[in-house]
């Protein structure tokens, strides 16, 4: 394998090392999409996933692809910055996921129509994830696996407090204060107090959207206000854990009990099942108002091809054998390291891991009540969004005026994104 | 050889006025010819995509006019970081300043442990932003009972303190200044150390005849007056640096979805308005020439205000 | 006389009492300063529990030296390859900006040139251009020149140092020209008094600008992460982000590559801390 030898050549000293980046300097790893024996040379490109286990899977189905000779760049560090940064150049990848991709990448030809890729599987992928890679019919990337967030709550903390499982938003502020002590804080979203992570959810508990489905503002509503504004009271009243070593992506302020609940992702599950065994539970976020129901968000990376690269019949051929073809990859990448919801419905129903208990219960929240981002929320919006929701969180700035401004600015933005069309 | 680059001035000295300017070009070219490729053609491209709609693209084709300038300029966003940098730096440039020069008098009358006391203050400059962000922000600013700050507070009796999530009082900043001041005093105090070592003895002596009392008279009349050169590029050196600051903002307040909208420097604002998922370039590069004419017009008075350069002609 | 030499007394005592009060001041602010770099140690050294305990514990209950060996066996980051590149930047990176840059300012300082004020200032106006503002172009250049994820594009594009050549110009200015004027007698151009003359004297200024650039070229993040796209390229700087940007944080393997990140650092300077003093001094950083 090629990561032995690459350790090795490390190993061995300085010499090796000149030889590595001696190397790295002339020809080189498809760059420039030389040939490789005949075959084209692929650069594909993940995120770096934190369970142990993935980078080595994805390299191994990248070896066992025989049209192409394909190179898996594994990237720490702000990723999206990166592919953004890669797709302006030549020396960007082929193939890679993406969190997306954006609305103005795919208007801005950056990556390439994938929509025949599908053809009959197309049914088979799950209709809420796939939305928001189509843009006017067409699909832009395959989507890989789906992340879903919820709310894990320590049983055994609640029980002590005499505190339900909070079912509306207002049973949440409630139990978090009374959870909280002086060692233990009721609830922890975040280190920044839950703008970050939360995005358009408390939104869609309240019945509300971020955009509407005909790309109209969908939360130009009192109850957008009213919704937001009671996050406000978690913070003032000091219910919230703030400033925890790892972040809400982590489960350990949950594990190491800093907090009696905790909003994370679907992938903390079994890290917190080997820390407190069934001394959890989990739920969506919980409704609010007369219109409100539960939420969960859910989205997916999706395996893009960039337009930019030399060989783009041989990417999305490789595109469409891992991400359409080959459904033994697509469940091993999505159940056997992390903790993911195939992409696939058919993949999905027959995971025995995700029936019972924690799990059974997260892939109902997401087929009942799971939204994703919809294509039209650009980052200007959001950035506006997620700034008014940390004002109105930490600075208890008021909800309705800080909600008209952020309302100007989508507006702004839809008006941009379609004109282009 | 001699080109276009040489240009007959009527000076005579041991040489020739061509063959001097051949070395002229031979010493100083080659840095010329990499600066001007790698900071005045990027510098150049920005300035020409802050003119068009750059969604994701730095071959635009869209012209905008100053429609970017304007937008960045009514950006509340935008002009608020402004601000921020303002207060900061009105904050970290004296308090910079004043910690190192107060360091450096203490180390520079040491008898003993001199050499001891130097290194230790000097030794933060070695560590960079990522590594100090990561001590501040994990082990003694976090948030949780076993941050240090905490601890301390707990011997105390107090309340524990969320440091970089608190937005009243703004503890943030305590965090930010502290890990800047560690960082920097270091450098700054061994810049005022060589430049206490070039005052003439003499002068200490003439004032204890006079029977001026040392400590602050002696500091006030020789010391300060002395280091002026000194104290003039500490605090040309700080004003730009805290100008740029981007480093430990970025580290200490990032997060995977984002930078919270207070503490947030013209320059963070920029990255993700230009690099990230928003890559609105056009934009970006408006914002990012609007601060750096800032800049250079803030140095520019600084030197004028200091008369620094009068010597250059 | 009475009264003078009791004043005199006093004034001895007030000193004194000054210093101790000095004395105390530095040693409270030095152990301050030396807070974060034992907490680097202790945290690296302890177990994921002795650092989260809800009791504060000053030394771990147990010193956990496998824990760099764990870091070091960590298959998801190649740390000691990471080292080595960081190495072999910051010391090409270091070679190549002293030279660059003391060339410059060699012929700022002492070539007669009518337009070398407008060079000078050319090349001091990009101190106010932040590095940020012109990112993304730099980026697309380097690519579009072929050079990501190598070893020159890691390298090239930051050995023109503004600030290196500023200061090497500085302290020409004030080198003494006895010595070049006796070189000129014996009949050495410019470039050999350069060298055999010049060079041979300045040292100390060669060891501060050089020990600058070391730890700015051995401290740089955004660059190397961008340019250095391959895995073997990576600098020591991005493996450590590796630990940060994962979902999960492992905090003492965390705070164990911060401390390994800085030692090689931490060792060039006590070694050089003497020469950098005496070079700034000499060079004129600060006129």
């Amino acid at each position: 394998m090629s990561m032995s030898r690459r350790r090795l050549l490390g190993a061995g000293g300085g010499l090796a090392l000149t030889g590595a980046l001696a190397s790295a300097c002339g020809s080189n790893n498809g760059r420039d999409g030389d040939d490789h024996a005949g075959q084209p040379v692929l650069e594909q490109w993940y995120h770096q996933y934190g369970e142990p286990g993935t980078e080595q899977a994805v390299r191994r189905y990248a070896d066992a692809f025989d049209q192409a000779d394909v190179q898996v760049q594994w990237r720490p560090g702000a990723y999206d910055q990166q592919t953004a940064a890669a797709l302006l150049t030549k020396s960007g990848p082929d193939v890679f996921e993406v969190n997306g991709p954006t609305l103005d990448q795919i208007q801005g030809g950056q990556v390439v129509d994938l929509t025949d890729l599908l053809s009959e599987a197309k049914d088979d992928f799950n209709p809420a994830v796939l939305a928001p890679k189509t843009y006017q019919g067409k699909i832009w990337a395959i989507p890989q696996v789906i992340d879903t967030q919820l709310l894990y709550y320590r049983k055994s903390m609640l029980e002590n407090a005499g505190v339900e499982p909070p079912r509306t938003l207002d049973a949440l502020i409630d139990a978090a204060k009374k959870l909280t002590t002086k060692d233990v804080k009721g609830l922890f979203l975040g280190n920044d107090g839950g703008p970050g992570v939360l995005g358009g959810t408390p939104l869609n508990a309240a019945g509300l959207t971020l955009v509407t489905e005909d790309g109209k503002v969908g939360f130009d509503d009192p109850a957008a206000a009213r919704t937001l504004g009671k996050l406000r009271q978690l913070y003032a009243e000091k219910s919230l854990l703030l400033g925890a070593p790892s972040d809400w992506s982590d489960p350990a302020a949950f594990t190491q009990g800093l907090t009696a609940m905790q909003w994370s992702g679907l992938w903390a599950l079994p890290q917190v099942r080997k820390a407190l065994g069934d001394d959890f539970g989990v739920l969506p976020f919980p409704r609010d108002g007369a219109q409100g129901a539960p939420a969960v968000p859910v989205g997916a990376y999706g395996a893009a091809v960039s337009a930019r690269s030399r060989h783009k019949a041989a990417a999305k051929a490789y595109v469409k054998w891992l991400w359409v073809e080959r459904t033994n990859y697509q469940e091993d990448f999505a159940l056997r390291y992390g903790f993911h919801i195939p992409a696939r419905i058919s993949l999905a129903t027959k995971a025995a891991k995700l029936r019972q208990g924690a799990a059974g219960e997260a892939v109902r929240y997401v087929t009942d009540h799971g939204h994703a981002e919809p294509l039209l929320w650009t980052s200007a919006s959001r950035t506006a969004y997620q700034d008014a929701l940390s004002r109105i969180i930490k600075g208890g700035a008021d909800p309705d005026g800080e909600l008209r401004s952020v309302v100007r600015k989508t507006e702004a933005e839809l008006r941009r994104v379609q004109k282009k069309n | 050889m001699r080109g276009p680059l040489t240009t007959t001035t009527p000076t005579r000295r041991l040489l020739g006025p061509q063959n001097r300017h051949l070395w002229f070009w031979i010493f100083v070219g080659p840095f010329v010819l990499g600066l001007t490729l790698f900071t005045y053609v990027p510098l150049a491209w920005s300035v020409y995509l802050s003119f068009f709609d750059a969604h994701n693209t730095v071959s635009p084709t869209d012209f905008v006019g100053f429609d970017n300038y304007t937008a960045m300029l009514g950006d509340d966003a935008f002009t608020g970081s402004l601000v921020t940098f303002l207060v900061f730096t009105a904050f970290i440039v004296p308090a910079t300043y004043v910690l190192s020069l107060a360091l450096a008098l203490m180390v520079n009358r040491l008898r003993w442990a001199q050499a001891f006391f130097r290194s230790v203050f000097f030794l933060p400059v070695a560590c960079s932003y990522v590594v100090a962000a990561l001590i501040w922000k994990m082990s003694i600013f976090n948030g949780v009972r076993f941050g240090l700050a905490n601890t301390v507070l707990d011997w105390f009796g107090a309340d524990q303190i969320a440091w970089l999530s608190t937005t009243d009082p703004p503890w943030y900043w305590l965090v930010i200044v502290t890990v800047r001041l560690w960082l920097q005093a270091g450098f700054y105090m061994v810049l005022f150390l060589a430049g206490l070592q070039r005052i003439p003895p003499r002068l200490y002596e003439a004032a204890a005849v006079d029977g001026a009392r040392p400590g602050w008279q002696v500091f006030r009349h020789i010391t300060f007056p002395q280091l002026r050169a000194t104290s003039v590029a500490v605090v040309l050196l700080l004003v730009i640096n805290a100008f740029q600051a981007f480093d430990e903002f970025y580290n200490l307040l990032s997060d995977s979805r984002g930078y919270p909208p207070y503490a947030r420097p013209p320059l963070v604002y920029l990255y993700y308005t230009a690099l990230g998922q928003g890559q609105n370039l056009g934009l970006g590069s408006a914002g990012a020439v609007i601060l750096a004419l800032i800049i250079a017009v803030v140095t520019v008075v600084q030197a004028r205000w200091f008369g620094l350069g009068r010597k250059e002609d | 006389m009475q009264t003078r030499e009791s004043t005199r007394d006093v004034r001895d005592a007030l000193v004194g009492v000054g210093r101790a009060v000095r004395l105390v001041l530095l040693l409270a602010l030095a152990l301050l300063f030396l807070i974060p770099f034992y907490l680097l140690v202790r945290n690296g050294l302890s177990s994921e529990a002795d650092i989260t305990s809800p009791q504060w514990r000053f030394f771990p209950s147990e010193l956990h030296w496998s824990n760099v060996r764990e870091l070091f066996d960590d298959p998801n980051v190649p740390m000691a390859h990471a080292l080595l590149n960081s190495s072999l930047i910051a010391v090409l990176t270091t070679v190549g900006t002293l030279l660059l840059a003391s060339l410059a300012g060699y012929g700022l300082a002492r070539i007669p040139y009518a337009y070398a004020n407008v060079v000078f200032y050319w090349i001091l106006g990009t101190l106010m251009v932040p590095a940020a503002v012109t990112f993304v172009p730099s980026f697309v250049l380097v690519s579009s020149l072929g050079w990501v994820s190598t070893l020159r594009g890691l390298v090239v594009p930051t050995l023109f140092s503004a600030v290196a050549a500023f200061i090497f110009r500085q302290y020409f200015l004030g080198f003494p020209r006895e010595l070049e004027d006796a070189a000129r007698v014996d009949g050495l151009g410019y470039w050999r008094t350069y060298w055999r003359v010049v060079v041979p004297n300045s040292r100390p200024v060669f060891a501060a600008v050089g020990t600058i650039v070391f730890i700015g070229a051995w401290n740089s993040f955004l660059w190397p992460l961008v340019i250095g796209q391959d895995r073997d390229a990576w600098t020591v700087q991005v493996a450590l982000s590796t630990f940060t940007t994962a979902q999960t944080v492992n905090i003492h393997e965390l705070f164990v590559a911060a401390a390994v990140s800085i030692v090689p650092l931490l060792v060039v300077f006590l070694v050089l801390q003497r020469h950098i003093v005496a070079g700034v001094e000499r060079s004129g950083i600060d006129d």
